[in-house]
C-alpha cells in the first residue's frame, strides 16, 4: 500500500506541474454546459417543466458535464509517456507489487476527480442550480463522479498499456463521446424515442448520469442512485481486475 | 562459485503473424561477481532482450537464469532487490527534480522519507549533480540525465548493475565520465553487467566480454584472451583490435559493415 500512496502522490504532482493538461477538464465541460443550456434552456423553462423540479435547465445539465469532466482520463496519457520514456520500465525493475503501478494513477485520477468536481458544481451555482439533496448529497455527486473518473481512467488505461501509443489511447478516449450522447443527456429517459431510450437504456453511463441528475435536482430517487453506484461499482471492479491482469502479463 | 548472473539455454520467443520469431535461442553465461563483464553484438543481435529478461522485465520462454543466486523466474522481486538497472534510454521522469526522483526511487525499496532524502543528497553528491538536483529533469543534458538514471540504478547499492549501452549518444567528455563512474562503482564491489556498441569501451572496462549474434553466444573470454586467439589463428604479426575480433566472430566484414552504413545514409 505505501508504494501505491508514493506513485499516486507522485502522479498527482505530475498533474499540478502539467496545467495545460488539466485546464481542458474544466473548461470543456463547462463550455458544453454553458452552450446546452444555452440552446435548450428556452425551451424547458424551470417554471412550466416537470422534470426540473423548480430548477433551470443547468441543473438538468450539469450531471453530463460533471461525467464529461471525469473522463478525459489524462491518467492514461500519462502512462503513455512513462513507457514511451523508458520511466515504466525503471518503476517494473522496482521490488513493488504491479498492482501498485496501475492502482497509483487510478487513485490520482479519482483526487483530480474530486477538485475538478467541486469546482464545477461551484461553479454551476452561478448558473442558478443548487445541489437540492444538501451537502451529503453534494458528497454523493463527489463520490459517485469520482468513481466514474477511476473506470474511465481504468478503461483509457487499459488502451495505454495494450497499445504504448500515444495517438491510440488518445483515440481510445473518444469512445465516451457516443456513450454521452447515447444517453437521456437533454431530456429523461421516458421522453426520449423508442430506439433512443433502447440504446440509452443499454448504456451504463445513462444510469451514472440519472443517479447524478436525482442527486442534483432534488426529489432523490435512492432507487437510481443505488444503481447508479452498483452500475459504477461493477465497472470499477471489472477495470481493476482487466488493468492488474495487464500489468501482471506486461511484457 | 557463486555466479553473479547464470543462464542456462536462455530462450525468448516473440508471436509473430507467420509463426514465431526468436530473439534469443539459448544463452548460457556465467558472470564473476564483482567483475566487469561486456555484452557485445550487433544491432538486432538479442542484447536488449537478454538484458531485459535478466531483469525481470521480459518473461522467460525457455531456459533458467539467475541472478546474484535468485531464480529470475520464480523470485522475480527477490531479483529486483539485488540489481541495479539502467537501460538504453535514460529512464526519467522529465517532470520531477532530480532529487524528487532519487527520492521516490529510495523509497520504492523501502526507505522512509528522511532515509531516502538522505540517500538522495548522497547520490547526487557522488554523480555531481547537487546543484542541479532541485530543477527538473526536462532541462538536464544528455550527460546529466545518463547520470542520474546511474544515480537511480544504484539508490538500494544493487549486487548487480545491469547498464545497457549506457554511453550511445554522448559527447566523449560525458563518456569517459560514465567510464569513470562505471570504475567507481565497480571498485565497491558491484558486479557490472554492461551492453555496448562500442567496442574501445568494452576494451576499457570489462574484464570479461561475451558476443551475441542471432540470438546465440558466438565468444567468451577476456579481451586479451580473444585478441591472442584471433592473432594465433589468422597468423596475424600483430594484436588485432577488439573491433577485428567482434567483426571475425559475427561473420561481417568492414566492406560489409560500411555497405551497411551506407544503406543507412542512402
Amino acid at each position: 500500500m505505501k508504494d501505491t500512496l508514493v506513485l499516486t502522490q507522485r502522479a498527482l504532482r505530475e498533474a499540478l506541474r502539467t496545467p495545460e493538461a488539466v485546464i481542458p477538464t474544466l473548461f470543456i465541460p463547462l463550455f458544453f454546459l454553458v452552450v446546452n443550456v444555452g440552446q435548450a434552456g428556452k425551451i424547458f423553462p424551470g417554471s412550466s417543466t416537470a422534470f426540473l423540479h423548480g430548477q433551470g435547465y443547468a441543473g438538468f445539465q450539469l450531471p453530463s458535464s460533471l461525467l464529461l469532466g471525469a473522463s478525459f482520463g489524462s491518467a492514461a496519457m500519462f502512462l503513455v509517456e512513462d513507457i514511451e520514456g523508458g520511466y515504466f520500465d525503471r518503476l517494473r525493475a522496482a521490488p513493488i507489487s504491479r498492482t501498485a503501478l496501475v492502482l497509483s494513477r487510478l487513485l490520482a485520477e479519482s483526487v483530480k476527480a474530486l477538485v475538478l468536481t467541486s469546482a464545477m458544481v461551484a461553479i454551476s451555482l452561478l448558473f442558478g442550480v443548487r445541489i437540492a439533496s444538501g451537502i451529503g448529497g453534494f458528497l454523493l455527486i463527489l463520490l459517485l463522479n469520482g468513481s466514474w473518473a477511476v473506470v474511465y481512467a481504468g478503461f483509457m488505461q487499459l488502451i495505454a498499456l495494450r497499445t504504448r501509443s500515444g495517438a491510440a489511447t488518445q483515440s481510445g478516449g473518444l469512445v465516451f463521446f457516443p456513450l454521452l450522447f447515447l444517453t437521456p443527456s437533454f431530456v429523461p429517459r421516458d421522453m426520449l424515442t423508442r430506439p433512443m431510450e433502447i440504446a440509452a437504456s443499454c448504456n451504463p453511463v445513462t444510469y451514472i448520469m440519472e443517479g447524478l441528475r436525482t442527486l442534483v435536482l432534488g426529489d432523490v430517487d435512492w432507487g437510481s442512485v443505488g444503481l447508479a453506484f452498483a452500475v459504477v461499482g461493477a465497472l470499477g471492479v471489472v477495470m481493476l481486475f482487466l488493468n492488474v491482469r495487464m500489468i501482471r502479463n506486461y511484457d | 562459485m557463486t555466479w553473479a548472473v547464470e543462464a542456462t539455454g536462455l530462450r525468448k520467443t516473440y508471436p509473430s503473424g507467420d509463426g514465431a520469431v526468436e530473439a534469443v535461442r539459448g544463452v548460457d553465461l556465467q558472470v564473476r561477481t564483482g567483475e566487469v563483464f561486456g555484452f557485445l553484438g550487433p544491432n538486432g543481435a538479442g542484447k536488449s532482450t537478454t538484458v531485459r529478461m535478466l531483469t525481470t522485465l521480459l518473461t522467460i520462454t525457455g531456459g533458467t537464469a539467475s541472478v546474484a543466486g535468485v531464480d529470475v523466474a520464480k523470485d522475480p522481486d527477490g531479483v529486483r532487490r539485488k540489481i541495479g538497472v539502467a537501460l538504453q534510454e535514460a529512464g526519467l521522469d522529465p517532470r520531477q527534480t532530480g532529487r524528487e526522483l532519487l527520492t521516490l526511487q529510495a523509497r520504492l525499496f523501502g526507505n522512509t522519507t528522511a532515509e531516502a532524502k538522505d540517500i538522495a543528497q548522497a547520490q547526487l553528491e557522488l554523480v555531481d549533480l547537487v546543484e542541479a538536483g532541485d530543477r527538473r529533469v526536462k532541462g538536464y543534458s544528455g550527460g546529466m540525465k545518463r547520470r542520474l538514471d546511474l544515480a537511480s540504478a544504484l539508490v538500494h547499492e544493487p549486487e548487480v548493475l545491469f547498464l545497457d549501452e549506457p554511453t550511445t549518444g554522448l559527447d566523449p567528455a560525458s563518456r569517459l565520465t560514465i567510464w569513470d563512474e562505471v570504475r567507481r562503482i565497480n571498485g565497491h564491489g558491484t558486479t557490472v553487467f554492461l551492453t555496448t556498441q562500442y567496442l574501445e569501451e568494452a576494451d576499457q572496462l570489462c574484464d570479461r566480454l561475451a558476443i551475441i549474434d542471432g540470438g546465440r553466444i558466438v565468444l567468451e573470454g577476456t579481451p586479451a584472451e580473444l585478441k591472442a586467439d584471433l592473432r594465433q589463428r589468422k597468423g596475424l604479426q600483430a594484436d588485432p583490435t577488439l573491433d577485428d575480433v567482434f567483426l571475425d566472430a559475427t561473420g561481417r566484414t568492414r566492406t560489409k559493415v560500411a555497405g551497411e552504413v551506407a544503406e543507412v545514409q542512402a
